[in-house]
């Protein structure tokens, strides 16, 4: 597909008019493409204020609370880790389970765990956002690794401010039995782990990966090591990379 | 509160009045720190400032007022879960709201079989409505009224697109659908469906330009 056919999509993708499989193509291409994700968001922006054009239409006056009392129901994700909070409800739990029966508890949580699977799938979709959400901030640093500009290829963005990096790796056949890939920060000199990664069987990925916050590093690198990963790399990496303002 | 003005290209913003109350004006975004804490005072606020919107976008979709509160009632939902993700970066917080309702609403036609009849119902032109002025406005908070400028100049900038370049954009926007079942629907060749989308958002783009420098993250 030439730039052209491929800045033709940033309309259709920011109003979400695009069949999934174009999507998902289109997605892997805005990794690598900062012309296309400008454009991508400057349409956003349309289709953001697009619902103001909604005719006029006033909800019932109920509505606010039925919302608080479906938020008491489940917490933010994300809130770091749980306090006394998920003990008291166990404890809850159990004297429901001690007062009401061994059936009524199990009908609730079968509906609970129904619940439950219907917000992961959402939250999936907005882990999915979210990885897009990282690459499109305007404070993101780039890295393109590369070994002597011949495939296998990688290209990084790192998120500071999110303290994360999202990957795209083309044309790296998946690692060996038993062996892994791994992202490596080069801070002075000295290599942190980020995480281990395989790719799929085309030989491409794209993840996202967290970064230790405060952690400043010039270089990345990828290197093959056992699985699980070492804590410091036990071979020449096969990749490496320098990160620059995008 | 924003002032518009209307010029020969369209509409500039030409600046804010002095005796704007602060009070009303704590960022989104401060809203949505607090609810990605728990507050859930902070989730009742963002239903105050945004509802209305989320609800008129709901009921635009699925068009029965039962489904609409279901709608909304997730949406605020999936904002309440997902607040710590929220990336300023991307957008308004309003924004992340409606793209959030949207995806419910036409999640529930699909679940409910009823897609099918809210394309046709779009594609006859029901829709239509979309675009109209506003009625009479009474006096309201500035915020409200802020609003009220706000989507007066979308329905505007709307309805002052050519006819088929307008469908094309509503038939996607509040109908869901993919450039190719626009074409099937509307029974025209794809790369003319392509062309009327591109032409009607670069013209979005340009009018509407004013309020994306007005709303700031």
């Amino acid at each position: 597909m030439t730039d052209h056919q491929w800045l033709e999509l940033a309309v259709p993708y920011a109003l979400d008019s695009l069949a999934p499989e174009e999507r998902a193509t289109f997605e892997v291409h805005l990794v690598v493409c900062a012309i296309c994700r400008a454009e991508v968001q400057a349409f956003r922006d349309v289709t953001g204020v697009l619902a103001q054009a909604a005719p006029d239409a006033t909800p019932a006056p109920e509505l606010r609370d039925r919302i608080l009392v479906e938020a008491r129901r489940v917490r933010p994700i994300g809130r770091g880790r749980a306090g006394i909070g998920p003990w008291l409800a166990a404890a809850a739990c159990l004297l429901l389970a001690l007062a009401s029966g061994y059936a009524y508890v199990r009908a609730r949580g079968a509906l609970r765990r129904a619940d439950a699977a219907l917000a992961a799938e959402r939250d999936k979709l907005a882990a999915r956002d979210s990885l897009i959400a990282t690459i499109f901030s305007p404070d993101v640093a780039t890295a393109a690794l590369a070994a002597t500009g011949k495939p296998p290829s990688a290209r990084l963005y790192w998120n500071p401010s999110r303290h994360r990096v999202v990957m795209a790796v083309f044309d790296l056949p998946p690692a060996p039995a038993g062996r892994t890939y791994q992202l490596w920060a080069i801070a002075k000199g000295k290599p942190v782990s980020l995480g281990v990664f395989n790719t799929a069987s085309d030989g491409r990925l794209t993840a996202a990966l967290d970064v230790p916050p405060g952690l400043a590093f010039e270089l990345t690198a990828v290197t093959e090591e056992p699985a699980g990963g070492s804590p410091q790399p036990t071979q020449t990496p096969f990749l490496v990379g320098k990160v620059a303002a995008d | 509160m924003a002032r518009w003005r209307k010029t020969r290209g369209g509409v500039t913003f030409v600046g804010v009045l002095a005796n704007e109350p602060k009070q009303f004006r704590a960022p989104d975004r401060s809203l949505i720190e607090r609810i990605a804490s728990g507050d859930e005072r902070a989730l009742g606020d963002l239903y105050d400032r945004h509802g209305r919107m989320t609800y008129a976008l709901a009921f635009a979709i699925v068009r029965e007022r039962a489904d609409a509160e279901e709608v909304v009632v997730d949406a605020f939902g999936q904002a309440w879960r997902t607040a710590p993700q929220f990336d300023p970066a991307r957008g308004t917080v309003a924004a992340w709201l409606a793209t959030i309702t949207r995806t419910r609403a036409l999640d529930l036609l699909r679940a409910r079989g009823r897609r099918a009849r809210a394309v046709e119902r779009a594609a006859r032109g029901d829709v239509d409505g979309l675009a109209v002025p506003l009625g009479g406005v009474a006096v309201a908070p500035d915020r409200e009224m802020e609003q009220r400028e706000a989507s007066g100049l979308v329905r505007r900038s709307l309805a002052e697109l050519p006819e088929a370049q307008r469908r094309v954009i509503e038939l996607a926007y509040f109908g869901g659908l993919t450039q190719n079942e626009i074409a099937t629907e509307l029974q025209e060749p794809l790369g003319t469906v392509k062309t009327r989308m591109r032409a009607g958002m670069e013209k979005l783009r340009g009018s509407l330009a004013p309020l994306f420098a007005l709303e700031g993250p």
